[in-house]
C-alpha cells in the first residue's frame, strides 16, 4: 500500500518538528505532575496510538479519503450525538465516550472530519469562485458539528471549527467583499452573544479577563497566575522540574492548559523561542505542503487540518501568558490528553499524506 | 486557463496566511519577551510572595536572676493559633471551622479576625493565645487532613513570672508595641512584644532579642512544603538584678500576713543596701498578675485590674505619695543638730502639748513626756520635742536636709515613672501658691504632717543615708548582664548627693533609732536579738480628726498608714529599708514586717535557717495603742489620740 517512492517524500522535517513538541510536551508534563504518574504514561499511550493514527491517514491517498468524507463526516455527528445523550459527565460536561479503559473525545475527531468533507466540497467544485450558496453550505456543515460540541458543553472546542470553514473558504476564493462583512457581523453581534448567548461564568470569564484584579481570587485568580508563572522564568527558566508556579499547584491543570506556561517557567524565554519556532516551523512546513499539493481538494484539506491546529496553538499560547481569557483549550501536541495527541497527529498524517503523493496520479 | 488562475489565487491566498502566522507568532514571542525579561522582575517577586512565606521566630527575652543566680522570670513555650489569610477562599468557613474545632466564640474570632482586616494577609492573625494542648492537636489534625490549612500553629516563646504576683511591680509586663513606638523607634516593628512597665520596659532594650526568621515554601493552598531559610533568634541579654529572692519572699511574706490579719493588703517595701544603694527587695500590693499580661491580657482581666479601687497597676513603691508622719522626725533632728541649732543633750519639757503661735498642739501621749532630749524624743516619739525644735529650724533649712536625706526628691531608681514627694519651703509655697509661708505651719511639718509627702522608695534611700552617714545612693536594681559572653557587672549609679555628717550627732540619731527597737519604743516589735535593729516607726493620718467623723458613714478605708524606717546593725549597718502599710493602722505593724525582713536577711548571710514567716496573730494584737498592751482587736480607739504620730 505504501510505496517506496512514497516513503521517499514523506516530510521528515515536520514530523521531527512533530516529534520534538510532543517530547517538550511529554517531559513538561513529567515536571508538572511530579514523574512517572498514569498521567505520564497515558500520555505516551497517546502518542504511541497517535502515531498508528498517522500511519492509517498516511498510508490511505487523501482522495479516496475525501470520496468517504461524508461517511466519516456522518459518523462523527453520529458520535457526537451519542455524546450528548450518553456521555461521561466530568467537571459539569458530557464530552467523553467511556469504552471501559479510556474515554473518547469525538469532539477532537470532529475538526478533522470537517475539514475532509469541506475540502472535498470546496475542492470538488466546478466553479471558478464560490458563491453565497456554497458558503450558506459549508456554514451548514460546520454548524451542525459546532452546535452539537457547544452543547456538551465545550464551547472551546466547537470554537475551533470555525477556522476550518474560513480558512478553506478564504483559500478556495471566497471574495474579500465577504471577509469584509463577515468580520462586521461578527463585531455587531459580539454584544448580543455578549448579552443572550454566553453563560454567567462565560461573561465572568471575559470580564475578569480585562481586569484580573477584580476578582483576584477567583476567575482572575488562573489569569494573575499565568502571567506570573511565565514573567518569573525570565530568559533561561528555574530549571527542570524546578518551577515554583506550576510545581506547588498556584497554576491550575499545569499539565494540560497551561503546558505552556510551565514550559515558560522551567525553560524561560529561551524555551519558549525554541517552542514557538518548533510551532512556527511544522505551520510553515504544512502550508507549504498545501502550496505543494497535486490538486485543490489536497490543498483546501491541509488548510483545513492546518486551521484549527494553528488556532488552538495561538490561542492557547496566548492564554498560557495570561493574555487571553481562561478557555478550556488544550495546546496541540504538548498537552496532556490522548484524544487529542491522537487526533492531532492523524491530522498531520494527512498533511503528510497530501504532501506525499503530490507526484502521483 | 481557469486552472492557472486557481492556483495563482490559492499561491496568492497562501502567502497571505504564511505572513500572518510569521507576524502573530512574532507578535507572541515579543509577548513573551515583555513578560519574560522586561518584566522580569516584578513576577518574579510576585512568584517569590506566592510561595515563599516568611515566619518570624520570635526571640526568647532575656532571663532575669537575682543576686544569687536563682530564676525570677524566665521564658516557657506557648502556642499561638493564628489564620493566614493570603490563601483563603472563604474566610468565614474557616472562622466558623476553627471556632468548632477548637472550641472558641465564632463571633469573638470574628472580631479579631475584623481588628486585623486592614493588616497585610500574609501575616498571621493570632486567634489564640497560649492555647491548650488539646486546641493545638485538634488543630494539627485538621491541617494535616487539608482541611484548615490557613490556620498556623506556632510555638511562641512567653514570659513565665513568679507565681502570686510576687514583685509583679518590679518586673512590670510585656505587651505588642503601640503604634506611635513603632514610628518613634526604628528597631521596633508592628507585632513586637515590649516592655510595658517595671524592668521589662526600662531594660527593654537589652531584654530584647533579635527575632528570626523561617522562610518556608509554601503551597497554593498555604501548606508549607519546605524550608528555604532559617535565621535563629538571639535571645535577649540575661540580667541579674540586685534582688535577693529570699529578701524578697521575706517581705511577701510580711504583706500576707498583714492581708491575713485582715489588717490591709495594700502598701509598699523596700529594702536597700545602704551602701551601694543594691535594691534587695522590692515590693507593691495590691499586685497583679504579669502572667496574665504575657500571653495577651483579655479585656475583662484587663477591665478588672483598671477598676479595681485599689488601683493594682500602681506602683505605690515609687508612684505613691503619703505622709511620712513620726518617721520625719529624724530629718528634723538632723536640721537642728547640722545647723547647730540644738545639741543632743538639747532638752524640752513635754507636757502632752504645747502652745505656738497661738495655737495648742498635741502631743500623742497625752500626760506627756516630761523633760526630755534628744535620744528620748526619738525613742518615745515626743510630738512636742520636735514641734519645738522644727519651730527653732525653720521649714528651709528642714527642707534642706530633708533633701539631703533623701526626701522629697527623686530617688533615681532604674524603674519608669518615679513619682516626686513633697518637702515645702517657703519658697516652694511662695511659687505654687503666691503666699507667704507661715511659721505656725512648720510645726506640723516638724512631725510628718500637713503638706510633706514622700514616696517609699524616697523613705528606703532616707534610711540608707542615716545608715552611711550622708550619702544619698541611687537605688538600683541591676547587677550585672550576659550578653552571651559572660556576666558583666554594672557599675553602681554615682550618689545623688553626700553629705559629710558629723559622726557625733549622727549617733545620737542612731542611737535614738536603736532605742525605738531595742529600748522600749515604739519599735519593740523589729527587734532582732544580735543585730541592733535601728528604726522608726510613723503612723500618718489619712484623714483630720475633724474629718473622719464626717466621712465615718462613707465606707471608705480612714484607717491610718503605718511606716517603719531602719537600718540594722546600728553601727555598721548592712541593710536599710522601708515597710509601708497603707491603712495599717500603725507603724508598729509594719515593724513586724521589717523584723521579718531583716531576720531573714541575717539568717540567709551567717548561713543560718531562714525564719519562718509571720503569722497573722503577729499582727492583729496592735490596733491602736503604739505598745500593743491593752487594747485588743475591735476595741475602740482611745478618745485622747489626736495627730496619731508615734
Amino acid at each position: 500500500m505504501l510505496e517506496r517512492r512514497l516513503y521517499y517524500h514523506i516530510d521528515w522535517a515536520m514530523l521531527a518538528g512533530i516529534f520534538a513538541l510532543c517530547a517538550i510536551g511529554l517531559a513538561q508534563i513529567f515536571s508538572a505532575t511530579g514523574g512517572f504518574t498514569r498521567i505520564y504514561y497515558t500520555q505516551i499511550y497517546g502518542i504511541v496510538f497517535g502515531l498508528f493514527a498517522m500511519a492509517i491517514c498516511l498510508s490511505v491517498d487523501y482522495r479516496s479519503l475525501a470520496d468517504k468524507s461524508h461517511w466519516i463526516y456522518l459518523g462523527i455527528l453520529l458520535l457526537l450525538m451519542y455524546v450528548l445523550f450518553f456521555g461521561a459527565v466530568r467537571g459539569g460536561s458530557r464530552r467523553w465516550i467511556d469504552l471501559g479503559v479510556v474515554n473518547l473525545q469525538p469532539s477532537e475527531f470532529a475538526k478533522a472530519s470537517l475539514a475532509l468533507v469541506l475540502a472535498k466540497f470546496f475542492g470538488e467544485s466546478r466553479r471558478g469562485a464560490i458563491t453565497r450558496e456554497d458558503l450558506a453550505i459549508a456554514a451548514a456543515l460546520a454548524a451542525v458539528p459546532l452546535i452539537l460540541i457547544a452543547r456538551q458543553p465545550d464551547l472551546g472546542t466547537a470554537v475551533t471549527l470555525i477556522p476550518v470553514v474560513f480558512a478553506i473558504a478564504y483559500v478556495a476564493g471566497m471574495s474579500m467583499r465577504i471577509v469584509g462583512v463577515l468580520a462586521l457581523v461578527g463585531v455587531l453581534v459580539a454584544p448580543v452573544a455578549w448579552k443572550f448567548a454566553l453563560k454567567d461564568y462565560q461573561r465572568e470569564r471575559i470580564s475578569t479577563f480585562l481586569d484580573p484584579a477584580q476578582d483576584a481570587k477567583g476567575a482572575g485568580y488562573q489569569q494573575i497566575q499565568a502571567r506570573i508563572t511565565v514573567g518569573s522564568g525570565g530568559l533561561w527558566g528555574k530549571g527542570f522540574t524546578k518551577g515554583t508556579q506550576g510545581q506547588l499547584r498556584f497554576l491550575p491543570v499545569a499539565h494540560n492548559d497551561f503546558i505552556f506556561s510551565v514550559l515558560a517557567e522551567e525553560q524561560g524565554f529561551a524555551g519558549v523561542l525554541v517552542a514557538l519556532g518548533l510551532y512556527l516551523f511544522v505551520i510553515l512546513r504544512a502550508l507549504e505542503a498545501a502550496r505543494l499539493a497535486k490538486d485543490r481538494l489536497g490543498a483546501y484539506l491541509v488548510l483545513g487540518v492546518l486551521a484549527s491546529f494553528t488556532f488552538q496553538v495561538i490561542y492557547n499560547v496566548t492564554m498560557s501568558a495570561g493574555l487571553a481569557p481562561v478557555k478550556g483549550l488544550t495546546l496541540p501536541l504538548m498537552s496532556y490528553g490522548g484524544s487529542s495527541m491522537i487526533a492531532t497527529l492523524a491530522a498531520f498524517g494527512l498533511i503528510l499524506n497530501v504532501r506525499m503523493r503530490r507526484f502521483t496520479n | 486557463m481557469a486552472i492557472q488562475e486557481d492556483r495563482r489565487r490559492i499561491s496568492v491566498r497562501l502567502t497571505v496566511l504564511q505572513v500572518a502566522c510569521v507576524v502573530v507568532f512574532a507578535a507572541l514571542g515579543i509577548s513573551f519577551w515583555l513578560l519574560q525579561i522586561v518584566e522580569h522582575a516584578k513576577y518574579e517577586e510576585m512568584a517569590a510572595n506566592n510561595h515563599q512565606r516568611t515566619l518570624a521566630l520570635r526571640a526568647p527575652r532575656g532571663v532575669l536572676y537575682d543576686r544569687n543566680g536563682q530564676i525570677l522570670v524566665d521564658n516557657r513555650h506557648s502556642f499561638t493559633i493564628s489564620i493566614v489569610r493570603e490563601h483563603t477562599k472563604d474566610l468565614d468557613r474557616t472562622i466558623r471551622m476553627l471556632s468548632e474545632v477548637a472550641g472558641l466564640d465564632v463571633n469573638n474570632v470574628r472580631t479579631i479576625v475584623a481588628r486585623h482586616k486592614a493588616e497585610p494577609s500574609y501575616r498571621p492573625i493570632v486567634v489564640v493565645e497560649d492555647a491548650s494542648l488539646a486546641q493545638v492537636a485538634a488543630i494539627t489534625a485538621r491541617r494535616l487532613d487539608f482541611e484548615l490549612p490557613d490556620v498556623v500553629v506556632e510555638e511562641v516563646p512567653t514570659r513565665q513570672y513568679p507565681a502570686e504576683g510576687v514583685a509583679a511591680h518590679l518586673f512590670g509586663y510585656v505587651g505588642e508595641v503601640s503604634d506611635a513606638m513603632v514610628a518613634s523607634d526604628d528597631s521596633l516593628k508592628s507585632g513586637d512584644l515590649v516592655g510595658q512597665a517595671g524592668i521589662e520596659k526600662i531594660y527593654n532594650a537589652l531584654l530584647m532579642g533579635q527575632d528570626g526568621a523561617r522562610v518556608v515554601v509554601v503551597n497554593s493552598l498555604g501548606r508549607e512544603i519546605s524550608t528555604l531559610e532559617e535565621v535563629a533568634p538571639t535571645e535577649g541579654k540575661r540580667l541579674q538584678l540586685t534582688i535577693d529572692y529570699d529578701v524578697q519572699k521575706a517581705v511577701d511574706d510580711g504583706f500576707k500576713a498583714a492581708h491575713d490579719a485582715r489588717l490591709t493588703n495594700a502598701g509598699a517595701a523596700i529594702v536597700l543596701d545602704p551602701n551601694t544603694g543594691e535594691v534587695l527587695a522590692y515590693v507593691s500590693e495590691p499586685a497583679f498578675d504579669p502572667n496574665t499580661f504575657a500571653a495577651g491580657i483579655d479585656r475583662a482581666t484587663w477591665a478588672s485590674l483598671t477598676t479595681d479601687e485599689q488601683h493594682p497597676l500602681n506602683d505605690r513603691a515609687i508612684q505613691g505619695r503619703y505622709s511620712p508622719g513620726s518617721t520625719f522626725k529624724m530629718a528634723v533632728a538632723m536640721a537642728a543638730l547640722e545647723e547647730g541649732i540644738i545639741t543632743p543633750d538639747f532638752q524640752v519639757h513635754c507636757a502632752g502639748a504645747a502652745n505656738f503661735y497661738g495655737r495648742s498642739f498635741k502631743c500623742w501621749r497625752p500626760g506627756g513626756h516630761g523633760t526630755i532630749s534628744l535620744r528620748r524624743a526619738i525613742e518615745q516619739s515626743c510630738d512636742v520635742y520636735f514641734y519645738t525644735v522644727g519651730n527653732l529650724v525653720g521649714i528651709d533649712k528642714i527642707n534642706k536636709w530633708a533633701t539631703l536625706l533623701g526626701l522629697g526628691v527623686k530617688s533615681g531608681i532604674d524603674l519608669p515613672n518615679e513619682a516626686v514627694g513633697l518637702v515645702p519651703s517657703t519658697q516652694w509655697k511662695q511659687e505654687k501658691m503666691h503666699e507667704k509661708w507661715y511659721a505656725g505651719e512648720t510645726i506640723s511639718v516638724a512631725i510628718g504632717q500637713g503638706q510633706v509627702s514622700v514616696t517609699p522608695v524616697s523613705m528606703a534611700v532616707y534610711a540608707a543615708t542615716l545608715a552611711n552617714g550622708g550619702t544619698r545612693v541611687t537605688p538600683h536594681l541591676l547587677k550585672a548582664v550576659d550578653d552571651g559572653r559572660g556576666w558583666k557587672p554594672v557599675p553602681a549609679p554615682a550618689p545623688q548627693s553626700k553629705v559629710e555628717l558629723d559622726p557625733g550627732k549622727l549617733q545620737a540619731i542612731r542611737d535614738g533609732l536603736w532605742g525605738v527597737v531595742n529600748g522600749g519604743g515604739t519599735g519593740n516589735r523589729a527587734r532582732v536579738e544580735g543585730h541592733d535593729v535601728s528604726g522608726k516607726t510613723g503612723t500618718a493620718q489619712v484623714i483630720s480628726n475633724a474629718g473622719r467623723v464626717a466621712a465615718a458613714r462613707s465606707g471608705k478605708d480612714l484607717r491610718d498608714n503605718g511606716w517603719f524606717v531602719f537600718f540594722a546593725p546600728r553601727d555598721k549597718p548592712e541593710v536599710a529599708g522601708v515597710v509601708f502599710l497603707e491603712h495599717g493602722v500603725h507603724g508598729p505593724n509594719a515593724a513586724r514586717v521589717a523584723r521579718h525582713i531583716v531576720s531573714t536577711f541575717f539568717a540567709k548571710k551567717e548561713g543560718r535557717p531562714l525564719p519562718p514567716p509571720p503569722t497573722p496573730a503577729d499582727m492583729q494584737f496592735d490596733f491602736s495603742d503604739p505598745y500593743g498592751l491593752g487594747h485588743m482587736p475591735g476595741a475602740p480607739p482611745p478618745e485622747e489620740a489626736v495627730n496619731d504620730t508615734h
